[in-house]
């Protein structure tokens, strides 16, 4: 048996550059018990999926401290706020040590540069300004470098403190001991000014990262922000203002006009409009009143209400949605994880090079000391930090945006492969069209005892979940109080349901059911199904002992953007087919309205599923699927791309990677061109951060040296490497700005 | 609109949180308070109706005693 996995999502705090999340994860993934861990590095967070009964969550973060990350392992918003405040501690922190890194590397600047020989015990003073910019301004690098170190790991942290610590180490040898190197005829160079500038820039170029990253995840916030402070409930009849945290179950809570609605719940007293575009996408309010159900975040507009909480805190729609989205910007695309493992590999590989290129100037250039300048400058220029934030970060932007616009991403490799699709495959009911049917005719065969018929119907249809049962029950509701128990009850997913009541045996279903029950129609029958279906309408066949006795006909409207939206994916060069599990008349006729060509009727929920694989390995198409029920999981699991109607069921949305707030399918173009601009901007950092370091390291190393002449200076070089991180970042924040339509 | 009273166990402050939900679920209630001043803990309810023993059971089954008085 499959052992049952616990699944967290955890705050991390400590974790500095890109690397240090890659070592997160290979520290964590190989323990025992531990199934499953992805570090999201913007969002500072790990999500784990692990076995409780043989490793517990206190263990896993003791493990993280092992190393220097502290795993807060309490998921509950005080956490939330906790992590929150050490946030801010840690920038305010490092704001201050830029400030002084910034102030004590300016003289030491000013000294080498121009003043060189101007001051007496010029190197004496560059050293005591320079030792509180490396050990307190830059004292993390070294602690991080030295954890590191102590467990065979590098990440960033090392290279910076490598190539400081050389450079100062260098220069004090040479400030203490001045003869040595000149006894040998090599001037005795101090390297002060690389070091404190370096470390100086690095911290800039962290402080601006830092600052970035907050904005990459200001979706979330914007979610949060849904959520009041306090709310004004009635506690043993007195009129009390509450903190959100201390609402409880079944609280009595009272809206005004403009109020957000704090938790999930039902009206109890007044009316209302609520407008609830937040959910559902539609902009006009809703009306609500004395038992309708109420959601976290949805705004209350004239009326003043009375609700009561049914669900609180982490339970709520608002909640649930807040973790969605968390959970989808931890996931990783399948590109992260090529990124990841040359990023993870990166670090030891350019300390080698440094060092043999170092050894390589020590032996053929013009000046031994040349040695140590290159040795810094490599290890500085080729910190792989820009490549470890080129996938994250435009992931977090992409996602956040599709949350604003109401298109819910779960899984990042939807995102990755939604602009890739060759085919788009839409269910009939509830996608195309409303998914709403109302019955349009009934007719009875034997019209002795109609009654009796209808309510056999009714209390058949009405334990069934299907649209077109609830349609045939709303129909007949009204008529009948009084309502039959059947004595068995059966849904046959994709055919219609079978029952007995008063030892006959029914079924109420499509065509397909007729077939399978190798049930015989009287033509008859086939002819007054036929002129029903060619209205468009879905003929539903009420069977009582093997005989078809009645013909219920039931349409479903258009959704209103369908036709206009199925041609703007056309127009992207998507081929657009409509399965159904409805009979192909009705299919025909709804396609012909939309302008689908390519239409397959009559599916039953696997052959739904096996014609998506069929499209994927008979014909190599990259196929999305978007549907909204039960009978389509399949389907939206098996396709490339599955994409759920908001309005659906939830199995639906379990098995898409995509959730469509709005269950408009306009919103499936967005989806696929919101794709497109996230994996460009995603292309365009990786291609940068490559190109950067393929082209610095090189230059680094010294190459333009024998014909040019030109040696990177290793200030440049630190400027140039928080620069390329700061350059992917600006360029996934752009794609926040980007109009999609 | 009827106002009824009834004698209970509802001591405290979080006695009135426990049976808050319980009293808050009733439709037929419109307003409900403790007194837990009063020796007697009398329970004061604004009814729409005249079904008093929803509220009774309703208490009972938030686990407190409770009597008409």
């Amino acid at each position: 048996m499959e052992p049952q996995l616990t699944k967290e999502h955890f705050k991390v705090i400590g974790m500095t550059c890109a690397a240090c999340a890659i070592s997160l994860e290979s520290y964590l993934s190989p323990l025992d018990g531990v199934d499953y861990v992805s570090v999201n590095y913007p969002n500072q967070s790990v999500a784990i999926h692990y076995n409780a009964s043989i490793i517990s969550a206190d263990q896993i973060k003791n493990k993280g401290k092992e190393i220097g990350y502290q795993i807060l392992i309490e998921t509950n918003s005080e956490t939330e706020a906790q992590f929150e405040a050490m946030e801010q501690l840690r920038l305010k922190k490092l704001r201050y040590k830029l400030t002084g890194a910034a102030v004590l590397s300016i003289p030491v600047f000013i000294l080498s540069m121009f003043l060189m020989g101007v001051v007496p015990y010029e190197n004496w003073i560059m050293m005591l300004l320079s030792i509180p910019v490396l050990f307190w301004s830059g004292g993390e690098f070294y602690r991080i470098a030295w954890k590191k170190a102590s467990k065979m790991q590098t990440n960033m942290d090392t290279l910076v403190a490598l190539s400081t610590g050389v450079a100062f180490a260098f220069s004090v040898f040479n400030t203490i001991y001045p003869d040595y190197f000149l006894s040998k005829g090599i001037p005795p160079h101090v390297y002060y000014e690389s070091a404190v500038i370096i470390i100086t820039l690095i911290l800039l170029g962290r402080f601006l990262e830092e600052k970035a990253k907050g904005k990459t995840s200001s979706a979330i916030k914007s979610l949060m922000d849904l959520t009041p402070k306090t709310v004004t409930a009635i506690r043993n009849g007195e009129e009390v203002e509450l903190d959100y945290k201390e609402i409880i179950k079944g609280e009595l809570i009272i809206l005004k006009p403009g109020d957000k609605v704090p938790v999930d719940g039902n009206v109890k007293k007044g009316i209302s409009f609520i407008d609830e575009s937040m959910i559902s996408g539609e902009p006009i309010p809703v009306e609500k009143t004395k038992g309708s159900l109420v959601f976290s975040g949805t705004i209350n507009q004239k009326g003043a209400l009375r609700i009561l909480a049914t669900k609180i805190g982490e339970d709520t729609m608002l909640s649930q949605l807040i973790k969605q989205v968390k959970e989808a910007q931890a996931s990783k695309p399948v590109i992260q994880k090529y990124v990841d493992r040359i990023a993870g590999i990166f670090v030891p590989i350019v300390i080698i090079i440094a060092f043999v290129i170092a050894l390589i100037w020590y032996i053929l250039g013009p000046d031994p000391s040349y040695a140590i300048l290159i040795l810094i400058t490599v290890l500085i220029i080729a910190c792989p930090c820009a490549l470890g934030l080129a996938t994250p970060t435009a992931l977090m932007v992409g996602i956040g945006k599709g949350a604003e616009m109401g298109i819910l991403v779960k899984d990042a490799q939807a995102l990755e492969t939604a602009y890739k699709t060759d085919v788009l495959i839409l269910d009939k009911t509830g996608t195309i069209t409303e998914g709403k049917p109302e019955v349009t005719d009934v007719v009875w065969l034997n019209d002795t005892d109609i009654e009796a018929n209808e309510e056999i119907l009714l209390a058949i249809e009405s334990q069934s979940e299907h649209p077109i049962a609830e349609a045939i029950v709303n129909d007949l509701k009204a008529k009948y109080t009084t309502q039959f128990a059947t004595d068995t009850f059966e849904s046959l997913t994709g055919l219609g349901a079978k029952a007995t009541l008063n030892n006959q045996l029914y079924f109420i279903g499509n065509k397909a059911l007729i077939l399978e029950q190798g049930i015989t129609i009287s033509d008859d029958i086939v002819g007054k199904a036929e002129q029903l279906t060619e209205q468009a309408k879905t003929v539903v066949y009420f069977v009582e002992n093997k005989h078809v006795t009645g013909l219920i006909a039931v349409k479903d409207k258009l959704k209103a953007s369908s036709k206009e939206a199925i041609k703007a994916i056309q127009n992207m060069g998507v081929e657009v087919y409509m399965v159904t599990g409805d009979n192909s008349k009705t299919a025909e006729v709804i396609a012909a309205q939309v302008g689908i060509t390519h239409i397959k009727a009559e599916m039953l929920p696997e052959d739904k599923g096996n014609f998506v694989k069929h499209l994927q390995i008979n014909k190599g198409k990259i196929v999305a699927m978007a549907g909204d029920g039960i009978n389509d999981s399949q389907a939206l699991a098996q396709a490339n791309v599955g994409i759920a109607m908001g309005s659906g069921t939830d199995i639906a949305m379990e098995h898409a990677g995509i959730t469509l707030m709005h269950s408009d399918l306009k919103q499936i173009a967005r989806a696929i061109q919101l794709s497109k601009a996230t994996m460009k901007t995603i292309k365009q950092n990786l291609f940068w951060a490559f190109i950067y370091n393929s082209i610095a390291i090189p230059v680094a190393a010294g190459i333009l040296y024998p014909a040019y002449g030109f040696l990177l200076n290793p200030m440049i070089a630190g400027a140039a490497m928080s620069m390329s991180s700061i350059s992917v970042l600006l360029n996934s924040l752009r794609l926040k700005k980007k109009n999609i339509q | 609109m009827k106002i009824a009273k009834f004698k209970t166990n509802i001591n405290c402050g979080s006695c009135i949180k426990s049976v808050t939900p319980f009293l808050n679920s009733l439709d037929n209630v419109d307003l409900w308070k403790v007194d837990t001043n009063n020796p007697d803990k009398i329970l004061e309810v604004e009814l729409d109706d005249e079904d008093v023993q929803a509220v009774i059971n309703a208490v009972t089954n938030a686990g407190f005693k409770i009597e008409k008085v």
